[in-house]
């Protein structure tokens, strides 16, 4: 390795890590950012290198249960593909007529109406289910921090399933998102959806998340970053009361 | 413990971003435990690890496309996945107890540290192996500490009492080290 980059990997050892702060890691940060090769092959090689420590524990094998509860999660989802291009034909069409397109372009909207009625309905229906199950709990949710005037209302349901009313809330900044959360006694919170609101503050979302291992007894809006759904970061706009 | 033929996890991968189920079971099954135990090891608590493990295999399902090799072996992959997902939980877990407590009963407001101790030993009783054994004592812990703990270099230093060029010296000692055991020392 090249002896006047010493200086450099020697943090990067300590980066990989995860152990670099302050002023070192925004210099390391700045450096790596000027697209330095030898870095990011040293890093990746030492990245590699410290996934010795995790196999320095014993594997644990997880409840049967759990791996259940996974490969049904995955039964109801499809991953879009984002890659695979669509198919080019425009060369070959004759050219669209002004008609043609109007009608598409009805068709589209009125596609897209029905779309929303579906959509709405299905999500009506979610919701009268949710109320009819004697387990699903009912939590009013009480302005915080910065939103001390907002309220809302939880509906949730202990299978990951749950549907959030707020009311009284700001809008959202560029950028911003406001992010749910379930919050489970001695566990971190769970990201288990966004809530968009409308000029009047006011918005509902329906939740259907994996089944937590400890039901939450907690629940909580907070105002984060578009794309933050590891860990809470902004501050808490409502909260249902602590139990 | 018995082993048995696997499929290349590569194939596996790429299997599992076509949607494949079958591959993902796979999958799951051979990379499960390393994922949980490193999430036991890192949370502590055996409901935070079972969360973590889920979430982590269903961003596998989710983004099997965005894997390829130049972003290290899929073992190092997951790994990275749920080291990222357990140190975002537990700067989570730090934040909130710099901020609010979930209880209205202080008795049964354990301190982490209690949780930590109890579910750790009655839960999962890890053992060291190779890797860390071999490491002297002062530089396996701070690798620990930063590694599954996810302490910085100066907290490392101000948990251990230690001048922060010893922490370093001792983390780039060690990683050196561990290059040695895997033949990877740069050249």
């Amino acid at each position: 390795m090249a002896t006047e980059h010493e200086y450099w990997l020697e943090r990067g050892d300590i980066y990989a890590l995860g152990a670099l702060d302050s002023d070192e890691l925004k210099e390391f940060q700045a450096h790596l950012g000027s697209n330095c090769a030898i870095c990011a092959a040293y890093l990746r090689e030492t990245r590699e290198t410290l996934n010795l420590l995790h196999r320095s524990l014993r594997p644990v094998t997880p409840r049967p249960e759990l791996k259940a509860r996974v490969l049904d999660e995955i039964k109801n989802e499809r991953v879009v593909s984002i890659t695979t291009p669509q198919p080019k034909h425009a060369t070959r069409w004759p050219r669209i007529t002004g008609t043609i397109a109007a009608g598409i372009i009805g068709f589209v909207l009125a596609g897209t109406y029905y779309q929303y009625r579906y959509e709405q309905r299905r999500v009506d229906s979610a919701v009268i289910t949710l109320l009819r199950d004697p387990s699903t709990r009912d939590l009013p949710l009480y302005g915080a921090g910065p939103s001390p005037e907002a309220r809302g209302r939880f509906l949730w349901n202990d299978s990951g399933e749950g549907h959030i009313f707020v009311a009284n809330l700001p809008s959202v900044p560029q950028g911003k998102t406001y992010a749910v959360w379930t919050i489970a006694r001695n566990s971190a919170p769970r990201y288990v959806g966004a809530i968009a609101i409308d000029a009047n503050g006011q918005g509902t979302a329906h939740i259907k998340s994996t089944p937590s291992a400890s039901p939450p007894e907690t629940f909580a809006v907070s105002l984060e970053n578009e794309g933050t759904t590891a860990a809470p970061a902004g501050p808490i706009v409502l909260i249902s009361k602590l139990s | 413990m018995a082993t048995e033929p696997m499929a290349d996890p590569i194939s596996l991968i790429h299997r599992i971003a076509t949607q494949n189920r079958d591959a993902f079971s796979q999958f799951y099954d051979r990379y499960s435990p390393i994922v949980y135990s490193l999430a036991l090891r890192m949370l502590k608590a055996q409901s935070d690890a079972e969360d973590l493990l889920q979430e982590v295999f269903l961003q596998v399902w989710r983004q099997a496309t965005a894997y390829s090799v130049e972003r290290g072996s899929p073992e190092a992959w997951l790994i990275n996945i749920a080291r990222s997902r357990a140190i975002d939980k537990l700067r989570s877990v730090r934040r909130r107890e710099r901020s609010f407590v979930l209880t209205d009963n202080p008795a049964a407001a354990e301190s982490v540290d209690n949780v930590e101790i109890s579910a750790g030993e009655s839960e999962t009783r890890l053992i060291m192996n190779s890797a860390l054994a071999n490491l002297p004592e002062a530089q396996r812990r701070v690798l620990e500490l930063a590694y599954f703990d996810d302490l910085s270099q100066t907290e490392i230093a101000a948990r251990l009492a230690e001048p922060l060029g010893t922490v370093k010296t001792r983390m780039r000692a060690g990683i050196q080290r561990l290059r040695g055991m895997l033949g990877t020392q740069a050249a």
